[in-house]
């Protein structure tokens, strides 16, 4: 009894106990950081922009295992280690950004699911890197609920110009590889935003992320999961290495499909709730909302703690910034909400200027042989623009490099003149049956203030019978093109210096040059699709014909035709019926009938015959019975 | 004169075991198999359906994985399987959700659901290598049913079925056949302790007809030549909401708790035929143990009983200085120079 007191006081005290020896708890968080940020800007046409972004940031040293992780996610960690992979970025997108109104998302996505993934190692070869990427794409069908698993050979390229590595080049370019691959078909629901929520510190118990809530995200017009994970070493030292992981999610709400009638919009409008403290893992947490919109300004109660000009290219926006561990210090922190108020009488937003670039793509042609894929890119800009388009034509569509064309026509004409821009750039790996996509990146200078259509011959194969989908009358789709390339201006342009991780650093962040790249919208085909109905329907009509006709032919070929000489019929009314009954139910017994009748007629014409006669009858006799039997 | 020999002992044999009556176990024996002996629960919910109007089958698997779910079993042991997506399906005018009624009463989509096995990954050929452990290389570990010799596995289906089989995504089958040698194999393989079949179709007792493996208890939502019907529409979707069967099972699972004293034997008893309009089939002959004594969380939990002892353990603790890195004796950390690459290729511009 004694024992047992004596060793509970132990345990109570161990904490204690241990407490003196820890180590203080801001040692740590220099190894490892984690911030959280929302930043809220308005759009053109009464739409909102929130982009969630959560940065985990690890520095580490050669000598520590990368499996020891604290806010990193372990599994993230395991990638790193396994797969040789450098630099990865997954995109889990609904919707379609509009870049001609909405300017330029701060990360870029297409529609589907999106994976690119660079692998260094040394002694990587392209087939071992083949394995490496389908596996990796496995891996991450697991953790993200999605379908990457689909990622495989015949949908995957190396593509050559349009990106680039973010992490150190090691001098040897040979040993550096990159794989892409687009889903388009892929859904994104809640089932994807639970594992990827997962994947925080905090997950969706504090901070930031407890405004993620599947209901109000998946109301929005466009919304968009994010994983990148970048290595990046120090140039000096190779050996001294950071791990990024940025989660993103971008969302746009339209704020008239939202539940009341103005413009005006919170937190717990669009969230559904407030905001109930910050994640105490954080390093930082903060909120970012942009305060004008073409010299209006918006009132934002509570006011903002700190505002914020930043002049990117001679751009100038300026920001309401909230720091949320500030806002929760103080005692009695309630429920967090923001509330904007547009200035009266004028809620309607105008559009805003388009950005310098932005492109669309449709299908030409008609019928379900032939085709042409057609890419407009325009350039409003007064100065021309390099331009590099990527385009993965999957399999199942075979396209006609000799069909290339790039015409082009200046901003203000509906048609396209004859005159065509020559390509500067040019890399083409065709494609193979069941086997490889074809890839086609070429790069060209847009004039100024002008647009160019790109176009390319295609034929739509006919597929085997197991190939088809379950719902192959959806048609087939073709994942959007890529589009790089390089602004001289910031007017738009949102994106993060790549240098830097927080949304803080894109503050001021005037380059000599931003680079972009575009995701223009996927296109669906539909390829020849037979009427998987019709073997059934052949079937079925083939059998009833049959059927049809074989009892008819049956029936001539086996049954005797015999005429009833009704000789015999009373004249009594009375005894018609009973005839009638009698000889209906005695039709089995025809033959007997028979025979008696020609026997009695056989009677007027004499016995000469009647033996001959006899033999006949037997043999009479002896068909209908088999007929019987059967 | 030596076969002669031989058949003389082979008879000898053969007459002391006919004395031999097999039919009575001993009691230590029987007592002992009424209790639960599972270690830790699987679950694997399959809808076959694609299309809007199939949303009743994504209701209903989702009835069974929210159930499963509050009643303990973690999303890492269960394999979910849905053919669509129904939740933000464009028809859907209440995007994220998926309810059970057409009051919207249970959001049985929820806020938290991890979905394995969805759209065209749901196939016949999936499925059987799912429960036999036959998974492709490189298969991620949420797509695995590790289950072993302690496993109690939960298989649910629902879809559209005939007379011995069930129909995936409208283009292939299932045969009872296929799955009763799939269900073998598990057992041979030693993936199940005790096996689970529910399944919500038409003619849905024709799937389980040809199990012979031991250890498995059945229930189907209606008998062969039977249909199983939906219950209700909602007509702010255009569609039914959920099949009968399934719907009255979630009224009842809806009630049962953790620690809940309700018996598998009660859960058979769900939906009668006045409610149900298809009879519910159930197969006990392969189950060695009283439907009536098993606790429903043994298969829809997954809650194992604890003991809590009061005796002396010696237990060695870790030394606390493994864990921290010892930062005073570390380099200091350098300066960060990081050079980006240019991002953009500088040829096209000549």
């Amino acid at each position: 009894m004694i024992a047992e007191l004596a060793l509970t006081l132990l345990l109570l005290l161990s904490p204690l106990a241990l407490g003196q020896t820890q180590i203080p708890q801001f040692q740590y968080q220099t190894d490892e950081q984690f911030h959280e940020e929302l930043v809220v800007r308005p759009l053109a046409g009464d739409h909102v922009n929130t982009y969630f972004q959560f940065t985990t940031r690890w520095h580490y040293g050669v000598h520590k295992n990368l499996y020891h992780t604290q806010l990193t996610p372990r599994v993230i960690a395991e990638i790193l280690q396994t797969y040789d992979v450098k630099e990865l970025h997954i995109g889990l997108t609904q919707g379609l950004w509009r870049y001609e109104t909405w300017g330029y998302p701060i990360v870029e996505a297409t529609g589907g699911a999106e994976l690119w993934a660079w692998f260094s190692s040394p002694n990587l070869t392209d087939d071992s890197v083949n394995k490496q990427w389908m596996r990796l794409a496995n891996v991450f069908s697991g953790i993200l609920c999605a379908s990457l698993n689909f990622v495989d050979n015949t949908n995957s390229i190396a593509p050559k110009h349009i990106f680039r590595p973010q992490f150190m080049e090691s001098g040897n370019r040979s040993h550096q590889f990159v794989r892409y691959a687009t889903l388009p078909r892929e859904i994104v629901c809640t089932e994807n935003l639970t594992p990827w929520k997962k994947l925080l510190p905090c997950g969706s118990a504090s901070g930031l992320a407890t405004l993620l809530n599947s209901g109000y995200i998946h109301n929005t017009k466009y919304h968009s999961l994010g994983v990148k994970v970048r290595t990046l070493c120090d140039s000096d030292d190779p050996s001294n290495c950071l791990v990024e992981l940025t989660q993103t999610a971008n969302l746009v709400y339209d704020l008239k499909l939202l539940e009341q009638s103005n413009t005006d919009f919170s937190l717990r409008r669009l969230f559904g709730m407030g905001l109930n403290g910050y994640c105490e893992m954080a390093s930082s947490s903060k909120i970012y909302v942009q305060l004008n919109e073409q010299g209006e300004r918006f009132q934002l109660t509570p006011t903002p703690q700190e505002e914020v000009l930043s002049t990117v290219g001679g751009h100038n926006v300026l920001f309401g910034v909230y720091d949320i561990q500030q806002q929760f210090e103080e005692p009695g922190a309630r429920l967090f909400n923001i509330a904007w108020l547009g200035p009266k009488g004028n809620s309607k937003r105008e559009h805003t200027s388009p950005p310098p670039l932005y492109a669309h793509r449709y299908l030409l042609g008609n019928g379900q042989k032939h085709g042409r894929i057609a890419t407009e890119v325009t350039n409003t800009h007064y100065e021309p623009l390099p331009v590099v388009l990527m385009e993965l034509v999957p399999w199942y569509v075979h396209a006609y490099l000799h069909t290339l064309r790039i015409s082009s026509k200046p901003q203000h004409l509906h048609e396209y003149t004859s005159n065509e821009l020559k390509f500067s750039l040019l890399h083409y790996a065709p494609g193979k049956q069941r086997e490889l996509p074809t890839h086609l990146e070429i790069g060209f200078m847009l004039p100024a203030r002008s647009s160019a259509l790109i176009t390319i011959e295609v034929d739509y194969l006919l597929l085997k019978w197991l190939e088809y989908p379950p719902d192959a009358n959806h048609g087939h789709y073709i994942g959007s093109a890529v589009i790089g390339s390089q602004l001289p201006i910031g007017r738009n342009y949102t994106a993060l210096p790549l240098e830097g991780y927080l949304f803080q650093d894109s503050f001021n962040a005037s380059q000599p040059a931003y680079a972009l790249t575009l995701r223009t919208e996927a296109l669906i085909v539909s390829l020849p699709t037979p009427d998987f109905s019709m073997p059934y329907n052949v079937i079925c009509l083939a059998c009833t014909v049959v059927a049809l006709a074989f009892g008819p032919i049956h029936s001539v070929a086996t049954k005797l035709i015999i005429v009833e000489r009704q000789t015999t019929i009373p004249r009594n009314l009375l005894r018609k019926v009973v005839h009638k009954l009698t000889s209906r139910f005695s039709r089995r017994s025809t033959n007997t009938v028979l025979n008696e009748q020609q026997n009695n007629e056989q009677n007027g014409k004499g016995k000469e015959k009647e033996n001959e006669q006899e033999e006949k009858q037997l043999d009479q006799t002896q068909s209908c019975d088999k007929q019987a039997h059967m | 004169m030596l076969h002669k020999a031989l058949l003389l002992v082979l008879a000898i044999i053969q007459i002391n075991a006919a004395e031999y009556d097999t039919s009575i176990l001993p009691e230590a024996y029987v007592d002992a198999a009424q209790h639960s002996t599972h270690t830790n629960n699987w679950a694997v919910l399959v809808d076959a359906s694609r299309f809007w109007f199939n949303y009743r089958h994504v209701a209903n698997v989702l009835s069974i994985y929210r159930s499963v779910k509050r009643l303990g079993i973690p999303d890492s042991q269960i394999i979910l399987m849905i053919a669509d997506d129904m939740a933000c399906n464009a028809r859907n005018p209440r995007p994220g959700q998926v309810y059970n009624n057409a009051n919207q009463h249970i959001n049985v989509y929820g806020d938290d659901v991890e979905v394995d096995y969805r759209g065209y990954e749901v196939t016949v050929e999936n499925f059987v290598r799912l429960l036999t452990g036959r998974t492709q290389n490189g298969t991620a570990r949420s797509k695995k049913l590790l289950s072993d010799a302690g496993s109690n596995v939960l298989i649910y289906l629902t879809g559209h079925g005939g007379d011995g089989f069930l129909k995936f995504q409208d283009s292939e089958e299932i045969t009872s056949q296929e799955l009763a040698d799939g269900i073998q194999q598990m057992w041979e393989k030693k993936r199940y302790n005790e096996l689970f079949f529910m399944v919500d179709t038409c003619q849905a007792a024709s799937l389980y007809e040809k199990f012979t493996s031991p250890n498995v208890l059945a229930v189907a939502s209606s008998l062969v030549g039977e249909d199983s019907l939906s219950h209700h529409v909602d007509p702010s979707i255009g569609v039914y909401m959920i099949d009968r069967y399934t719907y009255y099972a979630l009224e009842f699972l809806e009630k049962v708790q953790p620690f809940s004293k309700r018996t598998i034997g009660e859960f058979l008893q769900v939906c009668p035929k006045r409610v149900c309009i298809s009879t519910v089939g159930v197969r006990k002959d392969l189950y060695r143990r009283d439907p009536q004594k098993v606790p429903i969380t043994d298969f829809f939990g997954a809650i194992r009983p604890t003991r809590v002892s009061t005796d002396r353990i010696n237990v060695t603790l870790a030394n606390e200085e493994d864990f921290y890195t010892d930062f005073e004796h570390m380099p200091p950390k350098k300066q960060f120079k990081i050079i980006i690459q240019p991002q953009f290729i500088a040829k096209i511009n000549k």
